[in-house]
């Protein structure tokens, strides 16, 4: 039990969720993938533009990365030398990281989704692409949205 | 956009059609319509001829398909960017005239394609008999040979699900008059053959069907399978020896790619001008026309269609009729066109957005990059793409607005001092272990994000607020003043309360007591006026009221500005991280190598992904929140009758 009131652990662990939202956005990249191949075989040619739409669910692994970079960065982890939190402070950190960790998995699954639809649609019409993108933004600015609060409070949090 | 008629005689119609191209201004629209209008049929008829055009597609795809056949055959390297050549009217003539064998040419090629594919399928065929063939390699009774004067021989395949000595001790039992032999088995299947007496050859087939035996018959086949198998490898080396015969041909037909190219693009000019004939209405010795030109190309046209003496009429739309759109705007503006038209073209009643959205989408794009480097690299790669390969239509619009975006991403870079990130600082530490950084003009977003946020914000505001004086112009151009003050004005004076309100103490003391009245009064404002459409006075008021909840969509429409921070945060932070991951080494040369390896991919990476986000959320802001605010699309494109062809573009002399 020790190990949950020492607040390095809880900063650290708060990177780590941070970090998960790759989950969602390995899972979104996957599915927009999988679709997207399925176009490329009946036209090679789209392969540029089913690229970016499948590259779009893979920002949300990027802000988590972000996040979690900032926490450790800021906990001095990085540096080599962790300065010492208290539990409140590591809980603080953990509780920052939320945002983005848990919206970033669920919003990267559907904007890979969205995503794959999207290739679809330009399976059919190619000139649509652009359609197709505000499409899958749209789903990603909540990510966005969870981003800048996670960085909000990390960002508030005095080490 | 001007409605144009024409009516003029029927000997300088081709003419008069040619010159029409060459200009490049005019859409002659269908006039289907008119067909069915009884006023008018009783003295027109529909020009055109349908055979021609049919004809001439015909021979067009025919000619893909030789250029395709001549590309896969052609080992030339291809340039990043396939565009057009130029060539002047006179030299496409004349190349055209020199090469009249052009078409023979392309003839050969389709011959010595469709021999080639006709080996092909021969091939396949053999290569399956061969197949079919080789278990029977070592069966060594001619093939056609299948009784004697008493005797049955029959071959075939059976499932190796059992035994093959059960079965032989089986079938045994049932005759002792039959030889069963195994000629081959491989992993599925056992090859027999038996020989029996001919009247118990239905008995015996009996007995092998329950163990799933196939009988196999090689009728046409004399000889035995050894044989027919060096037989037909014979012929697939002969089969494969004519094949590079042929292919040897088409490579030797390589060359004359270019004028098959001609040919081409001829064919296409020909077969557009005998398809615009179909938007025509005739009589016996006249032509009838009806289009669009744009105002700017009046004069031209006017002395193309004086010169041939046609009787034409110009004049504006009428009130609410559609028309095809051209958008028409500086040449800064004008490539973010492509922007627009990725969303949807302007209805005829609707204004081009371009012009407003352009400076924002430039300014957008920049923000969420950010960075010297980035933008550099962007803008200097456009602007050699362009200068090198010369692009056409939509892909030159896209490069320039990547060239111009680049220049804005460099822009906010120094405003925020961000070179590759912090890549400079880096490399100082890692080489001399000095402390240098590049001193941001403005402010540094990691370390004011907060700043940086309420700007976002203030931008945001501004982008919208354009957006709704932008609706205000076309109410009050519409003749509807009222409109534009209740609907734009008294909304600019309750976002612009409540901000004050909120937020007004920070910037000026004691503003939000005018923020709280402004906010009051145009509440009361918007209360009073947003249900006016309404009868009687209770749903007015209703209405009104319900109407304040729209504040939640511009709140959210602003909220959403919060992006240019957070994408421009993403931008920078990736870029420390591979910093970080560079500088891991140390100062030794093994760790400068991996500083400078860690630097190109991380870089690349970062620019790939953030450029690609950069320009959708870009877009998204300009599609969503501005367009929102007062742009409908759904305009038909204004499409002229000109030279579409394919690999040279055809210019005009100056004489």
């Amino acid at each position: 039990m020790n190990i949950l009131t020492n607040g390095n652990f809880l900063a650290i662990l708060g990177a780590s969720v941070a970090a998960l939202a790759g989950i969602g956005s390995a899972i979104g990249v996957g599915i927009a993938g999988s679709a997207a191949a399925g176009v490329v075989a009946e036209d090679p040619k789209k392969f540029g533009s089913t690229l970016i739409l499948q590259a779009l669910p893979g920002t949300q692994g990027i802000y988590g990365l972000l996040i979690a970079f900032i926490i450790l960065n800021k906990i001095g982890l990085l540096g080599g030398s962790m300065t010492e939190l208290t539990a409140a402070q590591g809980g603080f950190f953990l509780a920052a990281a939320l945002p983005i960790g848990i919206v970033g998995i669920i919003s990267a699954i559907h904007q890979g989704k969205v995503a794959a639809t999207g290739i679809m649609l330009v399976g059919k019409r190619p000139e649509e692409i652009a359609k197709a993108m505000v499409y899958a933004a749209m789903v990603e600015t909540y990510a966005v949205l969870a981003l800048l609060i996670s960085f909000l409070m990390i960002n508030g949090i005095a080490v | 956009m001007n409605k144009i008629n024409i009516i003029g005689l029927d000997s300088i119609k081709t003419e008069l059609i040619k010159k029409i191209m060459d200009l490049g201004v005019v859409e002659i629209s269908s006039q289907d319509t008119k067909l069915t209008d009884s006023e008018w049929i009783t003295y027109v008829k529909k020009d055109g001829n349908e055979n021609v055009v049919f004809n001439l597609d015909v021979k067009i795809s025919q000619i893909n398909e030789v250029l395709n056949t001549l590309e896969m055959y052609d080992t030339s390297k291809r340039p990043l960017f396939s565009t057009r050549k130029t060539i002047s009217s006179s030299e496409f003539i004349k190349a055209l005239e020199e090469n009249d064998s052009v078409s023979e040419d392309a003839a050969k090629v389709l011959e010595l394609n469709k021999s080639l594919n006709e080996l092909c399928s021969e091939q396949n065929k053999i290569e399956a008999a061969i197949l079919s063939l080789k278990p029977w390699s070592r069966y060594d009774i001619p093939l056609n040979m299948t009784e004697t004067k008493n005797t049955s021989i029959i071959i075939g395949a059976i499932p190796n699900i059992i035994e093959i000595d059960e079965i032989k001790s089986r079938l045994l039992q049932t005759t002792d008059r039959c030889f069963m032999n195994l000629i081959d088995n491989d992993k599925d299947q056992y090859y027999c053959s038996f020989i029996c007496l001919t009247e118990e050859k239905e008995d015996i087939l009996e007995f092998l069907k329950q163990y799933g035996f196939s009988a196999v018959t090689f009728k046409e086949l004399s000889g035995t399978a050894a044989e027919n198998i060096i037989q037909y490898e014979n012929s697939l080396k002969e089969i494969s020896a004519k094949k590079e015969t042929i292919d040897n041909s088409i490579t030797e037909l390589v060359s004359f790619k270019e004028e098959i190219q001609l040919y081409h693009d001829q064919l296409i000019i020909e077969r557009d001008k005998n398809k615009i004939l179909n938007n025509m209405l005739k009589t016996d010795t006249t032509f009838y026309i009806e289009g669009w030109i744009p105002e700017v190309s009046k004069e031209n046209v006017q002395g193309v269609l004086d010169e041939y003496e046609c009787w034409y009429d110009i004049k504006q739309p009428e009130e609410g009729e559609e028309f095809p759109v051209l958008m028409n705007n500086n040449s800064f503006v004008q490539p973010f066109e492509a922007i627009t038209e990725l969303y949807s073209l302007p209805s005829s009643s609707n204004i081009d957005p371009t012009v407003f959205m352009a400076p924002f989408y430039c300014i957008f794009f920049g923000l969420m990059l950010a960075d010297i480097g980035y933008g550099a690299v962007m803008s200097i790669l456009c602007f050699l793409v362009l200068k090198k390969f010369k692009p056409e239509g939509g892909m030159q619009k896209l490069l320039k607005v990547f060239f111009y975006c680049g220049i804005s991403t460099a822009f906010w870079g120094v405003m925020f001092g961000s070179m590759f990130g912090d890549a400079i600082s880096a490399a100082a530490k890692l080489l001399f272990n000095s402390d240098f950084t590049i001193k941001p003009l403005w402010l540094n977003p990691m370390e004011e994000p907060m700043t940086l946020l309420i700007f976002s914000f203030i931008f945001g505001v501004i982008h919208l607020f354009t957006g709704m004086a932008v609706n205000a112009y076309m109410l009050i151009r519409d003749g509807r003043k009222l409109d534009a003050v209740f609907d734009i004005g008294f909304w600019y004076g309750f976002i612009i309360g409540i901000a004050l309100w909120l937020f007004g103490n920070i910037i000026i003391p004691g503003s939000d007591i005018v923020g709280r009245w402004m906010t009051i009064v145009f509440g009361i404002g918007l209360v009073l006026t947003q249900g006016r459409a309404k009868t009687n006075v209770i749903s007015k008021l209703v209405s009104g009221v319900l109407s304040l909840y729209d504040i939640t969509g511009y709140l959210s429409d602003i909220l959403s500005y919060s992006r240019l921070l957070a994408l421009g945060l993403a931008t920078g932070v990736v870029s420390s991280v591979v910093s970080i991951l560079g500088s891991m080494g140390g100062r030794n040369i093994l760790g400068i190598l991996l500083f400078v390896v860690a630097m190109a991919i991380g870089h690349s990476f970062n620019f790939a992904i953030n450029a690609l986000g950069a320009f959708v959320h870009a877009a998204r802001l300009q599609y969503v929140e501005f367009f929102g605010k007062f742009y409908e699309g759904g305009g038909e494109a204004f499409n002229p009758l000109i030279k579409k062809t394919k690999y040279y573009k055809i210019i005009k002399e100056d004489i």
